[in-house]
């Protein structure tokens, strides 16, 4: 609807506010006379929670992007576009925002692959699916930080469950450093998130599941289909609506992934487990360097944006 | 949103009757570990007598959450309910952060004025002078003064002793090594805790006087007189005698090795009597010994001030906060922690006749009798910390060389500058 | 379907599957019940000699954790009740009445749903200070409503879209104000949306790090999660209390999800796929 059109029916609701509703067509009386006072007062607890504590900050970083601000209570001097400048020099950003796409990757096919398996598996249960749904979705209920505790404890070289079971079962060469190899680190964090995340998308993707008609799968069954030309045609397109939903919410959930970085690495060793989250924090709150810190929020939302304009494109075309 | 409404109605009432002073309440951040019975004895003592020479005052404990490493303390310097006296591990870099974010307000003037400038060494006076032009903010409450620490039974049984020459040393490490014993354990992902090995090391190798150049940007890092702790930590974990794995280790986890005796020696300070002591370890059976160093004289701690009182740019109590310092530098109280079981630390003057409770601390303070030298991680800037600290994660997980990782803090150093 | 007719070949590949996921809370617990001593051995497969209650009993007082389990559902039981009182309404008002600047808000609104509160953390810290809310548990629970508001808004709206005009004109002619139409007409029929909504803010609270980690400083007023990680951190000298002081953190929401199961899986896919 466009603006024009939408003013204009508001004027014809003022006019005709002293006629008998009865007589109204529906345009009319979706408008009402209480139209925008209506709105706004049902409105209103919204609008002011969300201007104070959402809109007016997403403004003001924007403006502090631009300046030179290193501290809450000082006076910050307006320096254009000098932090963007530093922030394309800066390798540790890059290096943060590559380690977040990875995160974001490993995050869905972790999470979300175990989550569509274990949904498949579930799904054909009768007896037993509310006893295995309730069980796997269990890691869901644990805090993202408290994940980072006992995960933390998991991979401890020495102590932990991971390390000392390989070795009890013989299997002590495959001992690792989870959280000190370089090139390790980042999917073993992940693993603690995914771990805590996939009991979520196991449930949506259930509930995709049980939405499907089954009369669908009767027909596959007189065409003499199998289980997994079943799975193809059949279970996977039915799922598609799902699937986008929960991709979706996989990336903005692994975009936010913050407690488990850094409650167990804080972004170590060496930065080969830094996202951008954790970067935001270290500058904003360990060396004050807000200007810079900005840069990285935005960097951050056009991410989170990017993502979401793909994704409800990609939606859009599967509907048609 | 009643805490809200109270918040104003007692903004309110401040307003109306100022100077009640009835009521006042002094809010302090720390002690750390102040919900450890030993520890909290002390401090409730302290406190209590505080309470009892000012008639009406309260002192209320807000337990740290972290450092100002970690930005709690300045979160919680910024939010309104923030303390009103400050103690915290401190140091010139730490300092550094809060000073450039206004957060904590002068003390210099304090220092004549309450005669604080004869209660602490005066090299400590001098030194405190020297870092920020002139003007200081922090109270030293206790020095640091890092060294390894060893297993007296386990050293005694296999006739292994701690030796001069930095050779013998990794010749000891190896012979630990090969008796399936972790030869020493470290926790760099605490990042302090990393650098009680970096430092130690880097003293050992350059000498105290390379190091304090190096912290206060008059040597370069790359110098070849600098590189070489780098290049020796980076050799031990080559050769396996640190372990790679210890990368993502935290403090906690590393001193765990110590404390179950799977490692053989650990690079600590005084304060490491506390957690012992909270891990079950006998603290008799602790042994401490300086860094050995080919360097004639340089086999010696190294620290600088460990804790620091702050006052908070925006104390509620400033008058009252100042007060609290006074007493906490006087004699009574501190003898008072010297002699208390809890005492973890050396205090910033000379406490003759004062006899510390533990052992091993005595080992410790005659160590640091002969003088203490540089910890980096308290001198230096606070911009190049973080890198500091991460050069040494990556040193100790193995991807970086020692000289890459030096070229890296000097990279900051010559940005700080 | 015909899809029911064997079970029990899926629930033997299924079993080993669901051990590797629980074998955390079972190790966990387990070590929560040793001596210090036993912990140190590193033997993951052994059990305690004997069961060391006082673990719980000790972690319970030194960690403060009725406080802090208070202070969880305090905060999540605020965060819970403003969503509904806001959200609500305004899903009502953007699908409901049509209004000047209607789709304008609703996409200022959906900007929200995709900014990470990590990437606005500076100035909503600024804000809270300037209110006086820094520290206390109605700062965070006003940002963290705000921060579900996109999604609440979203969901209520899409729900209440589907709900037949006729509902609204019907009432109209009875002479009802939109306040009424609201809660007499459209409340009583959105049991589904509502609960997702419950459900959906409620763990999403439950499970925040970053705000309480950055707004909450005293230990009075910390959240569970970042107790906890305080905790862990002050006595990691102590695994013992760690082991035990993680599992204390879990138990509650774990029973409570295990006595409300059925309700609570239904109401967060309905409300969500299906809204």
């Amino acid at each position: 609807m466009n603006m024009a059109k939408t003013e204009s029916m508001v004027g014809a609701g003022r006019g005709n506010a002293a006629r008998p509703l009865a007589g109204r067509s529906r345009e009319d009386i979706l408008v009402g006379a209480d139209g925008a006072g209506s709105a706004l007062f049902l409105m209103a607890p919204a609008l002011a929670v969300y201007a104070v504590f959402t809109l007016f900050p997403i403004a003001v970083t924007f403006w502090l992007s631009f300046t030179d601000s290193n501290g809450f209570n000082t006076d910050a001097g307006f320096v254009g576009l000098e932090n963007y400048r530093k922030a394309a020099a800066d390798p540790i950003l890059w290096q943060s925002l590559w380690q977040t796409l990875l995160w974001l990757v490993y995050h869905v096919v972790l999470a979300g692959g175990l989550g569509l398996g274990l949904a498949l598996a579930i799904a054909r249960l009768r007896r037993s699916q509310v006893f295995f749904r309730t069980a796997f979705f269990l890691p869901h209920l644990v805090s993202l930080a408290v994940v980072g505790v006992i995960w933390a404890n998991i991979y401890d070289p020495f102590f932990g469950l991971l390390n000392t079971s390989l070795a009890a079962i013989g299997l002590g060469g495959w001992t690792q450093g989870w959280l000190s190899d370089p090139s390790l680190v980042l999917f073993s964090v992940n693993v603690a998130s995914s771990w805590q995340g996939f009991g979520l998308y196991m449930l949506l993707f259930i509930a995709g599941l049980q939405d499907i008609d089954p009369s669908l799968y009767d027909a596959a069954e007189v065409d003499g289909a199998s289980a997994f030309q079943k799975l193809v045609y059949v279970t996977l397109p039915g799922l598609r609506e799902v699937m986008t939903f929960v991709m979706s919410l996989a990336m903005i959930n692994g975009l936010k992934g913050f407690a488990t970085v850094f409650v167990m690495t804080n972004g170590g060793p060496f930065y080969q487990s830094e996202l951008i989250t954790t970067y935001i924090y270290r500058l904003a709150f360990q060396s004050q360097d807000h200007g810079l810190a900005a840069v990285l929020c935005i960097l951050l939302s056009v991410l989170a944006i990017t993502i979401t304009v793909v994704f409800n494109k990609w939606r859009a075309r599967l509907r048609r | 949103m009643m805490k809200m409404l109270l918040r104003g109605a007692a903004f309110a009432a401040l307003l109306a009757g100022a100077g009640d002073l009835k009521a006042q309440t002094l809010k302090m951040w720390g002690p750390e570990q102040i919900t450890e019975p030993l520890i909290a004895e002390l401090w409730k003592g302290i406190k209590a007598d505080f309470e009892a020479a000012n008639p009406g005052v309260k002192v209320e404990f807000i337990p740290p959450t972290g450092t100002i490493s970690n930005g709690a303390v300045q979160a919680a310097l910024q939010s309104d309910a923030g303390p009103d006296v400050v103690l915290t591990n401190s140091g010139i870099g730490r300092v550094t952060v809060v000073k450039n974010a206004k957060l904590v307000a002068p003390l210099t003037a304090q220092y004549e004025n309450r005669g604080w400038k004869a209660k602490i060494y005066p090299w400590l006076y001098t030194e405190l002078n020297g870092q920020f032009g002139g003007e200081i903010y922090e109270v030293p409450d206790g020095l640091d003064a890092l060294g390894v620490w060893y297993h007296k039974d386990m050293f005694a049984q296999k006739g292994w002793a701690i030796p001069k020459t930095w050779q013998d040393f990794v010749t000891l490490m190896k012979k630990i090594d090969a008796a399936g014993v972790q030869p020493l354990a470290i926790g760099p992902r605490t990042t302090g805790s990393a650098g009680h090995l970096f430092g130690n090391l880097l003293q050992s190798a350059s000498g105290t006087g390379a190091v304090g150049k190096a912290v206060g940007g008059k040597l370069s890092w790359t110098d070849p007189t600098m590189v070489t702790g780098a290049v020796r930590l980076r050799e031990l974990v080559d050769t396996g005698l640190i372990k790679k794995e210890m990368a993502g280790l935290d403090l906690e986890g590393a001193s765990r090795l110590w404390f179950t005796k799977r490692a053989a020696m650990f690079v600590a300070g005084p304060w490491f009597t506390a957690n012992a002591r909270k891990a079950g370890y006998d603290l008799a059976n602790a042994g401490y010994a300086p860094m050995p160093s080919d360097l004639a004289g340089e086999s010696k701690p190294t620290g600088g001030v460990g804790w620091s009182w702050l006052l908070p740019a925006n104390s509620k109590q400033p008058e009252l906060a100042l007060k609290w310092i006074d007493f906490m530098l006087s004699d009574a109280v501190m003898k008072k922690r010297a002699q208390h079981a809890a005492s973890t630390m050396i205090y910033p003057r000379e406490l003759p006749g004062i006899e510390p409770p533990t052992p091993v601390l005595k080992d410790i303070f005659a160590a640091a009798a002969q003088g203490v030298g540089y910890n980096p991680s308290v001198y230096l800037p606070g911009s190049v910390l973080d890198t500091y600290f991460q050069v040494i994660q990556g040193l100790i997980s193995a991807q970086i060389t020692g000289e890459q990782g030096m070229a890296e803090i000097q990279a900051k150093m010559a940005a700080a500058q | 379907m015909t899809m029911h007719k064997r079970e029990w070949p899926t629930v033997v590949a299924l079993a080993p599957v669901l051990l590797l996921v629980l074998a955390p809370f079972a190790w966990l617990i387990v070590s929560s019940l040793k001596s210090e001593i036993e912990i140190g051995q590193a033997d993951p497969l052994s059990l305690p000699a004997n069961l060391m209650w006082r673990n719980y009993q000790d972690a319970w007082q030194i960690g403060g954790f009725s406080e802090l389990i208070g202070n969880s559902f305090l905060n999540l039981a605020g965060v819970v009740a403003l969503t509904l009182l806001t959200c609500t309404p305004a899903g009502y008002a953007l699908s409901k009445i049509r209004f000047p600047g209607r789709e304008w808000l609703f996409y200022a609104f959906i900007l929200g749903l995709t900014i990470p509160i990590q990437a606005i953390v500076i100035p909503l810290y600024e804000v809270l200070t300037a209110l006086g809310l820094v520290n206390s548990l109605s700062g965070i629970v006003l940002a963290q409503v705000s921060n579900g508001i996109p999604f609440g808004i979203f969901l209520m709206r899409s729900f209440f879209t589907n709900v037949p005009d006729e509902l609204v004109e019907a009432a109209k002619v009875d002479g009802a104000t939109h306040l009424q139409i609201l809660t007499k007409v459209f409340l009583p029929i959105s049991t589904p949306a509502v609960q997702a909504l419950i459900i959906i803010s409620a763990l999403s609270t439950w499970n925040d790090f970053f705000l309480p980690l950055v707004v909450l400083i005293s230990p009075q007023v910390q959240t569970l999660p970042l107790g906890l990680v305080r905790f862990a951190g002050t006595y990691s000298s102590e695994y013992r209390l760690v082991f035990s002081g993680t599992v204390i953190s879990f138990l509650p929401i774990i029973l409570l999800y295990i006595l409300t199961q059925r309700r609570f899986t239904e109401g967060l896919t309905q409300g969500a796929i299906k809204g």
